[in-house]
């Protein structure tokens, strides 16, 4: 066992069902490596549309994406659809670092554990921004 | 945290040139973060069928991720043609580190780099296995120690 595989869906007060879809497959007949970060895209987004209600294309702080990294322990299959969860494991002044995890449906165990880091920015300049209040107390509700 | 020098290409010993495509853009005008997990796919692959002779549709072994990282520094956007650089950090009896870089056309900062790590199994079992003799020069060729 290597770290983060005792994670499950307790760890993660926030979780979504992710579809899968035909061409998430690659030739090897599992969800491609690269596909599991749309699907941390997918919560990620989620969360902070719905209970941070970030408005990407109005807002004048925007989050960019700073680092993710994603360990692959199980495989995923389509067409079965996938658990994606989110919580805060870190909370700066402009940044914010996720764990995430997707889960198989069945299975308590996580087929992917990681972290994912926003740093947030003023959109016409680009420099670092103090989180917006609303997006931090969403934040904080999810906060390890 | 490691990796926090500037990586230069000059620290990378293979570079591939990729041509970015419309749908790599998001709303944000820039390639999706995503979408530099395809491009590390890519080179890493390119390098393991051109250089290794892997063979991807018949091979007795097949290399599966265990984990990828990327970090953003600057954004790149459809039409760039850009290049990814290609090393191998850490060579194991099945497993290999390998450190890419993503770099803008006439640039010599990295706009991102990462990690990926492949662990070669035998196809018909799963089961780790040693890395291919061909697969092995290959990858020590291009393996750079800090």
């Amino acid at each position: 066992m290597t770290r983060g595989d005792d994670e499950i869906r307790d760890n993660y007060p926030y979780i979504i069902s992710v579809p899968t879809r035909w061409h998430d497959n690659d030739m090897l007949g599992h969800v491609n490596n690269v596909v599991y970060y749309r699907y941390i895209e997918a919560v990620v987004v989620r969360f902070l549309m719905e209970e941070a209600g970030l408005d990407w294309l109005q807002d004048p702080v925007i989050p960019y994406a700073a680092e993710i990294l994603c360990r692959f322990r199980r495989p995923l299959s389509f067409p079965a659809p996938v658990d994606a969860g989110l919580r805060v494991d870190k909370l700066g002044k402009t940044s914010v670092t996720y764990g995430v995890a997707l889960f198989s449906p069945d299975r308590p165990a996580p087929a992917a554990t990681g972290h994912f880091v926003h740093v947030f920015v003023e959109r016409q300049s680009e420099s670092p921004a103090s989180i917006p209040p609303a997006i931090r107390t969403a934040l904080e509700k999810v906060a390890r | 945290m490691t990796q926090e020098l500037i990586e230069t290409r000059g620290r990378y010993p293979h570079l591939l040139t990729i041509q970015t495509r419309w749908s790599d853009n998001d709303i944000y005008g820039h390639v999706n973060n995503v979408t530099y997990y395809s491009y590390f796919d890519t080179v890493v692959n390119c390098y393991l069928i051109d250089q290794g002779g892997l063979d991807i549709f018949e091979g007795s072994h097949i290399g599966v991720a265990v984990e990828t990282m990327c970090r953003f520094r600057k954004p790149i956007a459809y039409p760039e043609i850009i290049e990814a650089g290609l090393r191998v950090g850490k060579l194991g009896n099945s497993s290999v580190r390998y450190e890419i870089g993503i770099f803008r056309q006439g640039e010599d900062d990295a706009a991102a780099f990462g990690h990926f790590v492949h662990v070669f199994v035998e196809r018909a079992t799963n089961s780790p296995a040693p890395i291919p003799r061909p697969i092995r020069a290959a990858l020590e060729r291009i393996l750079v120690t800090p």
